[in-house]
């Protein structure tokens, strides 16, 4: 059952969202190479990162799109919602102006993400709690009403950036086990990757079983 | 696996930003913003066509006077390059924008990309040349026992 090192048997696709200087890029390096990026510059379009984890066993590849905050960009990073299993949305605690466009950068992620989805949402810069703008309650209460997770996070000191990253992996895992997440929608955002032919199938879904398909 | 360099928009996308830009064109006036976001589009295509076309859109933008977003046109214009195989030309727009930013990752990421892009062709190129060869010494040894038979 266990796989090799470099083996994994899904895909999941994500997309980071938010307003620009929110620290979406540091939480992605942070996330990746585990390193904080002091003075990024402005992402230009996407970039794009991946890293394996591991879920209920299961090696778990996440490809990762990192999305430009700046409004000249707002038509192109659009294109890469499509297909997203996964959509970290950030704001910054310590700009009130980036929480408050989080209900237009969550109709978009509504509009073009399919409805399962995973949103979660990242109050950034937690580590910078004395120039705090935002307060963890009402943050709280916000992604309660629109059915989010959430979690306070700093790329900075790195706390909570690899939870938020994990624990929307074991949403969408959850997701496709108890059957909500169909992976054989087009825009599903997993991918299932058979490695080894024989093994349990975890997709109970047996009349769409296509393991052993070798089209 | 997908990367900024092999990863295709949709034409229904692409559509869409042409409509636009034709729209703009037939009032006489294309936006840069208009002009910027197809430009992109078109050189995420699958066709080497539309993504030449992105590429001359990009450089005519970068062209005119006044623009704040020369940093993104030479950035979707190594992008452009680099999937045409124009690597030399794909790496001098890198080289440009690390001029000005010697330690912007994405940057430095995308020449990694385009590096080791160039090698993998190389080696496909080594390989087919080679694979001539091997074919032809086994033409010529055909014939040389063809010739010996008779």
């Amino acid at each position: 059952m266990s796989a090799g090192p470099y083996n994994y048997s899904y895909i999941f696709k994500y997309i980071i969202i938010g307003d620009m200087g929110v620290g979406k890029s540091c939480l992605l390096h942070q996330f990746t190479e585990k390193k904080f990026m002091a003075d990024c510059p402005h992402t230009i379009g996407v970039e794009f990162g991946t890293r394996i984890i591991e879920v209920a066993g299961q090696k778990i590849k996440l490809q990762i799109w990192d999305t430009a905050g700046q409004e000249r960009f707002r038509a192109v990073t659009r294109s890469y919602y499509r297909g997203a299993a996964g959509a970290l949305m950030v704001y910054d605690i310590t700009r009130r102006s980036t929480y408050n466009h989080l209900s237009s950068w969550l109709t978009d992620a509504r509009n073009l993400t399919n409805p399962n989805t995973v949103i979660f949402l990242i109050g950034n810069k937690a580590d910078l709690d004395a120039q705090r703008d935002v307060t963890y309650e009402e943050a709280k209460q916000f992604a309660e009403e629109n059915g989010l997770m959430f979690v306070e996070a700093s790329a900075k000191t790195g706390e909570n950036v690899e939870e938020a990253f994990l624990e929307t992996a074991k949403k969408i895992y959850q997701n496709i086990q108890d059957g909500s997440l169909d992976l054989n929608a087009a825009e599903s955002g997993v991918q299932h990757k058979p490695t080894q032919p024989g093994r349990t199938n975890l997709n109970n879904d047996s009349q769409q079983n296509r393991d052993n398909c070798s089209c | 696996m997908e990367d900024v360099l092999n990863e295709i928009c949709s034409s229904e996308d692409l559509k869409t930003f042409e409509l636009r830009y034709n729209e703009e064109m037939c009032q006489g006036e294309v936006s840069s913003t208009t002009q910027f976001e197809y430009a992109c589009f078109l050189v995420r295509s699958r066709y080497p066509a539309d993504i030449q076309r992105g590429v001359v859109l990009l450089e005519e933008l970068y062209k005119r006077p006044d623009e704040t977003g020369k940093r993104d046109y030479v950035f979707y214009l190594a992008i452009g390059n680099a999937r045409l195989k124009e690597y030399q030309l794909a790496l001098n727009y890198v080289k440009g924008l690390l001029r000005i930013e010697p330690a912007n990752r994405q940057v430095l990421e995308l020449e990694k990309l385009i590096k080791k892009r160039m090698e993998k062709d190389a080696m496909k190129g080594a390989a087919i040349a080679g694979g001539a060869i091997l074919g032809l010494g086994a033409l010529v040894g055909l014939g040389v026992a063809l010739a010996k038979k008779h």
